[in-house]
């Protein structure tokens, strides 16, 4: 039996719960929503990463449906509706492939009936408004993770990719993580200030997760988990689950990036500008210096090193699919995760080990965070605070304009 | 456990359509309870004896917002900055109470939504903090579940239409959190010129979650095109007759006769403003509204804790028998009776939950745009 043979056997036992997947973004600027012309049952290769038959060839067992929404849009709480919409309007349309899941039991139960467990994950404060009110309302949907910040800061939690600001977690921002261990949201440290994830670690009394995060000892970027955060994670129990974005992962790939987008400047645009100018500016660039490749052997690496910080009961995977332009060799949609299985086997992972990185992590940290919260909800009451009484001393411009109702 | 009506009578089956007059006799105890030598005291027992079996579904209160500006409050034993809490919704014999999600003028878009997000987690937070009083209720089964367990049943709505922040995934989102009324004004799509086209897309998709549309302060147009449209029956939350007293939320006879004609509800608010100052003033509207929309297509709307004043003998939650005493003694029969508190809300829930079944078999949720279609 070749080491993909045996990847695959190990798959069906043991399934990828895979903590991030951007398909409802991919929809809503694809197709406006347009569920039709993108029938996920049939393959979608052309234009997206994802669908209902790669999903399977990839052995995905569960899937954490981002419900991302941009950070610079002028209604994120809207936008952020609309994509719950999506997701579920997915679940109803394809109901032999995928299952609805809130919890580590329903996560077990669509193992049973092989069909895709489909979680939530916001991405992103910005998509609560300074509200816990709201946030509440997003766990009532079904929503089972969020991330504290995307690529900018909130004004109570500081992102990794954007400049200081409140210094990691604000007063709200703490109320904010620990209202959140009281529904049994979990709290998603991908994204965040390094300074965000060390507070979120003192302040969380359930375990956390990185959706979608590596280890910034093997590559150096703001988005990866620095290892005394990593070494945090056998005393809170969390999952650190690995992330594919070769940008993130890859040294040379790192550097390429920045370049490009440093020539993009040169030339006038915006480095995320698409427009066919800019587009021809960076086809120009791109074969002057060809795109350095990752490949699954890449993301081994920081496996390997996140187990020997973080420890085997601490690692998961979280591609980051229809949510990055390049993939790593290999790796190029959802139909890869055997591949990395593969590489891993090879590199002598034992199959208890790879059973723990795809499936049982995950499940056992939604499971973790339900029971604290069970126990919580039984002294605590629903947290009222707002982030005009706790951060009014604190430089995290709150103003009045943050407040979604301060009318009246 | 049933501390609501202890002495309930046999509900309505769960399964049964319509068929709601009772006719039946009231227990013969009944009418010994009163004081023989004092009328008043008599129809009062009256009253309550016919709530016990009726009890009054409300169709709007403004407790949500009331509450979201107390710094703490307390319902179970009862709560003197507000008009309506637990004892006195048990005392007024409350059987359903709809909860107005209703936001202050200038909220829009995020803001709007935000709010009603908030809203929806607050009536959520209290309907958990009572749960031997108080039980969320979706569908007019859930309703009458409630009823059986002996808490009051509260129906979510109506909420604005800003809140939808012109999107159909909203409509679809909030319904997931238990929305099931929304009224048809102030938008776009929904304003003194009617409905347009993405308006029309609303109510399909309203029709086809479950989701009431709300007439009372909708435009004339935008009513006219709601009975053309919906599916499903409507409701007035809070409107009483014009030709009785002039308020813009009041609808003129002709509409409601069209109404009546349309199976709809009017439900007609116990304020001084819209219904006059007296018990009587209330009990002259419902006299109009049931000879012209039918008494299938009369209800109440306490309108309590929406910041109006209220006629003197109807002060707060705890008042409906007063105001079923004068329509007894205007000689209303108990089957009308028992059709306004209680039966006729019923069964616009129960066709609106059956209009929604059929629909959802027929066609998958609308990806209609306002942009698309009003652009």
């Amino acid at each position: 039996m070749t080491s993909l043979e045996e990847a695959r056997e190990l798959l069906r036992a043991f399934p990828v719960v895979d903590g991030h997947n951007d398909l409802p973004w991919a929809l809503r600027e694809q197709v406006r929503y347009d569920l039709d012309a993108r029938d996920i049952a049939v393959p979608q290769d052309a234009h997206l990463h994802t669908d209902l038959p790669r999903l399977r060839a990839g052995g995905v067992g569960a899937q954490y449906w981002s419900v991302y929404v941009r950070s610079d849009l002028p209604d994120p709480v809207t936008a952020t509706l609309e994509q719950i919409d999506c997701v579920r309007r997915l679940i109803d349309r394809y109901p032999d492939a995928l299952r609805a899941a809130l919890t580590a039991a329903d996560l077990e139960a669509a193992r049973g009936e092989g069909r895709i467990a489909s979680l939530m994950g916001a991405e992103g404060g910005h998509s609560i408004a300074n509200s816990l009110g709201a946030l509440r309302g997003l766990y009532a949907l079904g929503v089972r993770y969020l991330t504290l910040t995307h690529n900018d800061n909130v004004d109570w939690a500081d992102s990794a990719t954007d400049e200081p600001g409140v210094g990691g977690l604000s007063a709200f921002g703490r109320e904010v993580v620990r209202e959140m261990n009281r529904l049994g949201m979990l709290v998603d440290l991908s994204h965040v200030a390094a300074t965000t994830m060390r507070d979120a670690l003192d302040t969380s009394s359930a375990p956390v997760i990185f959706s979608h995060s590596s280890a910034r000892a093997v590559c150096d970027h703001p988005r990866n988990i620095p290892d005394d955060v990593l070494e945090r994670l056998p005393a809170n129990g969390g999952v650190a689950m690995v992330t594919f974005v070769p940008k993130f992962v890859l040294r040379a790939a790192v550097d390429w990036t920045a370049a490009a987008d440093e020539n993009m400047r040169a030339h006038g645009f915006h480095h995320l500008d698409t427009t066919p100018e800019a587009m021809k500016v960076h086809r120009a660039f791109e074969e002057r210096h060809p795109r350095p490749v990752a490949t699954a052997a890449t993301v081994a690496d920081h496996l390997d090193h996140m187990r020997e910080v973080a420890g085997i009961d601490h690692l998961g995977i979280g591609g980051d699919y229809d949510g990055t332009a390049f993939t790593p060799k290999g790796l190029d949609d959802v139909s890869g995760y055997p591949n990395l299985i593969a590489e891993l086997l090879d590199r002598g992972w034992s199959k208890t080990d790879l059973a723990k990185l795809t499936w049982k992590n995950a499940v056992r940290v939604l499971g973790a965070a339900e029971d604290v919260a069970r126990h919580l909800q039984a002294t605590r009451a629903a947290s009222h605070a707002t982030i005009e009484a706790l951060d009014a001393d604190s430089d995290g411009d709150a103003g009045p304009d943050s407040d979604p109702v301060s009318v009246g | 456990m049933a501390e609501l009506q202890d002495d309930l009578h046999t509900p309505p089956e769960a399964g049964e359509l319509g068929g709601l007059p009772l006719e039946g006799p009231l227990p013969p105890d009944v009418h010994a309870i009163g004081d023989g030598d004092d009328p008043d005291a008599a129809l009062l027992d009256r009253a309550r004896a016919l709530l016990a079996a009726h009890p009054v579904a409300d169709g709007y209160s403004g407790l949500p917002w009331a509450l979201r500006h107390l710094p703490w409050y307390d319902l179970e034993t009862g709560e003197s900055a507000v008009d309506t809490d637990v004892p006195r919704l048990r005392q007024g014999q409350v059987g359903a109470l709809f909860c107005s999600l209703h936001l202050p003028e200038g909220l829009a878009a995020d803001r709007a939504v935000a709010a009603t997000l908030e809203q929806l987690d607050l009536v959520r937070t209290v309907i958990a903090g009572h749960p031997e009083s108080l039980r969320l209720a979706r569908t007019a089964g859930q309703v009458i579940d409630a009823r059986n367990r002996g808490r009051a049943a509260v129906i979510l709505g109506p909420a604005t239409a800003a809140a939808l922040d012109d999107s159909l995934g909203l409509l679809r989102v909030l319904h997931a959190l238990g929305l099931r009324v929304l009224t048809l004004a102030g938008t776009s799509w929904a304003s003194e010129a009617g409905l347009t086209r993405f308006g029309d897309a609303v109510v399909r998709e309203m029709n086809r979650l479950g989701v009431l549309a709300d007439l009372s302060g909708a435009s004339e147009a935008t009513i006219r095109r709601i009975f053309a449209a919906s599916r499903a029956p409507v409701l007035a939350t809070r409107s009483a007759a014009r030709s009785l007293r002039p308020h813009p939320a009041n609808l003129p006879d002709e509409l409601l006769a069209v109404l009546g004609a349309a199976k709809g509800l009017c439900m007609v608010p116990l304020t001084a403003e819209q219904t006059g100052p007296s018990v009587q003033d209330v009990a002259d509207h419902l006299d109009h509204v049931r000879a012209l929309a039918g008494p299938e297509s009369v209800g109440l709307s306490g309108t309590y804790d929406a910041g109006c004043a209220h006629p003197r003998e109807l002060g707060d939650a705890s008042c409906f028998p007063y105001l079923i005493a004068e329509l007894l003694r205007r000689g209303w029969t108990e089957s009308d009776l028992a059709l306004l508190t209680w039966g006729n809300v019923q069964r616009v829930l129960r066709v609106a939950d059956f209009t929604a079944r059929a629909a959802q078999q027929r066609g998958a949720p609308s990806a209609a745009k306002i942009a698309d279609l009003d652009g």
